[in-house]
């Protein structure tokens, strides 16, 4: 298993140099204010934000391509049916068929903001790693438990996923056709997930006693807190990214 | 069955955070009464990557493939600490594959986490009901229950929010008939992840029964 989310994380761009809980805060307030239009007139607007965001954080336009194809090709298997069954107003007859305008109207407004939003995730992501993320997220209030959560897990993905591979190809190569459906198939993928279940089980009771050794859960440690500093650029950043965020919402509100 | 980003409204993508984070709050709670809560993280987080990866494992169904969604198998085996699972998973998912997003998880967590809770407690609750029933057949059949009630609720919910959320002027009848349909459509995929924990939860039992006692 192997990602190429993180490969950008070393530019020096201004969204790079955003602290990473300011970051956090000035791009969901910016994501959710673009969630929140649904009037196709502020379209270009957040389209155009989302643009000045991505031109600003220098990652290559590549990136934002392959990221897209997926996310992209699972939208239209959920919305591509609109046109054809939403709305009174036919602008297109085929047949049976009736491409109706309401419909693309809805198909127009989910994919501009769906493109915003995912491009203005993109830049959160691809900004920073995800331990910063995840730092960052601590740092802001997040659950102890579940940071831990995501580290561990973050930190134990790639070796267990390595695992399974391994555990894939020794199956195949004791003669096991996986390409088509029986019930002694989904016995041997259910002993699968269960083997890997017990080696990550097995696993966890090592990573537990080396925690324990360094000290994990003594009162020591939970007590230590790090000072918050005010870096005036993120500062300054961030209430330009709210100001956008809550001049997009009072928009929507008055058209 | 996760939510992309651009297809709810906010209102729906904050209510969705506001009920994970009570949601959450209660699981932490729980989890806090625990003589040593720390003790539970390491096995909790190690499981969870082993979910994250065992859910991409492609079933050949013809004419496709699907993947199994396991939130109810996660619920039997985590317990409480499946919520806080499906968050990460959830994070990881649209963080490495752009599958689901950062606005959606509160709204996804709860699409998938609410009925990993419920096939969790619905597991366990053969320990109270005395079924006249061999201990491997009990074991068998609410791990069935588990599993389907879990990614039962989730395509329930999921097709409920989309479909009644949609930016369009879709007809009440026509929401309706397409919800009935699409669960209709479903229900094989559900009744094979639900026979697919019945194995893995009987063949944890056989291998290594304390990973079922959370």
């Amino acid at each position: 298993m192997k990602f190429n989310f993180e490969d950008h994380t070393h530019f020096n761009s201004l969204l790079h140099r955003w602290d990473v809980r300011y970051k956090i805060i000035g791009l969901f307030a910016l994501m959710f204010a673009f969630a929140s239009v649904d009037d196709l007139r502020l379209i270009p607007a957040i389209l155009s934000i989302s643009v000045l965001f991505y031109s600003l954080s220098q990652l290559p336009l590549k990136f934002l391509w392959h990221r897209l194809t997926y996310p992209g090709f699972f939208l239209l298997g959920v919305i591509g049916l609109l046109p054809f069954l939403s709305g009174d107003t036919i602008i297109f007859q085929w047949g049976i068929l009736s491409l109706k305008l309401e419909g693309c109207q809805a198909v127009l407004l989910i994919i501009s903001r769906f493109l915003a939003i995912f491009t203005l995730g993109l830049v959160l992501l691809g900004t920073s790693s995800t331990l910063s993320l995840i730092k960052g997220l601590r740092s802001l209030g997040l659950s102890p438990i579940l940071t831990d959560m995501m580290l561990i897990s973050y930190r134990y993905l790639f070796e267990l996923g390595h695992q399974f591979q391994k555990m894939q190809r020794a199956t195949q190569l004791r003669g096991f056709k996986p390409h088509h459906f029986s019930r002694r198939n989904l016995q041997i993928y259910s002993a699968l997930t269960g083997s890997l279940l017990i080696r990550s089980y097995q696993q966890s009771q090592q990573v537990y006693k080396a925690m324990k050794l360094r000290g994990y859960g003594t009162l020591s440690q939970q007590r230590t807190h790090k000072k918050v500093t005010l870096d005036y650029y993120s500062a300054i950043a961030l209430f330009i990214t709210l100001l956008i965020a809550t001049s997009l919402i009072g928009i929507q509100l008055f058209l | 069955m996760h939510i992309s980003e651009g297809i709810l409204p906010s209102k729906i993508l904050i209510s969705g955070y506001v009920i994970t984070g009570v949601t959450l709050w209660y699981s932490l709670r729980q989890l806090n009464r625990q003589s040593n809560p720390s003790e539970g993280i390491p096995q909790a987080a190690l499981l969870t990557a082993a979910f994250f990866i065992a859910s991409g494992i492609q079933i050949p169904i013809p004419p496709a493939s699907v993947h199994f969604v396991l939130n109810g198998l996660l619920g039997a085996v985590l317990g409480w600490y499946g919520f806080p699972a499906i968050i990460v998973g959830l994070l990881f998912q649209a963080i490495m594959f752009g599958h689901g997003g950062l606005t959606t998880l509160g709204i996804n967590a709860v699409i998938m986490g609410i009925p990993a809770l419920i096939a969790g407690f619905l597991f366990h609750i053969r320990h109270q009901i005395k079924f006249p029933l061999r201990k491997s057949l009990s074991l068998q059949l609410f791990g069935f229950l588990a599993g389907i009630a879990g990614v039962g609720l989730s395509a329930l919910l999921f097709f409920s929010i989309v479909i009644t959320n949609l930016p369009s002027t879709l007809d009440q009848q026509l929401e309706k008939t397409a919800i009935y349909g699409l669960m209709f459509a479903h229900i094989p995929l559900i009744l094979i992840e639900g026979f697919f924990t019945a194995m893995v939860v009987s063949f944890l039992q056989r291998v290594k029964p304390e990973i079922l006692i959370n």
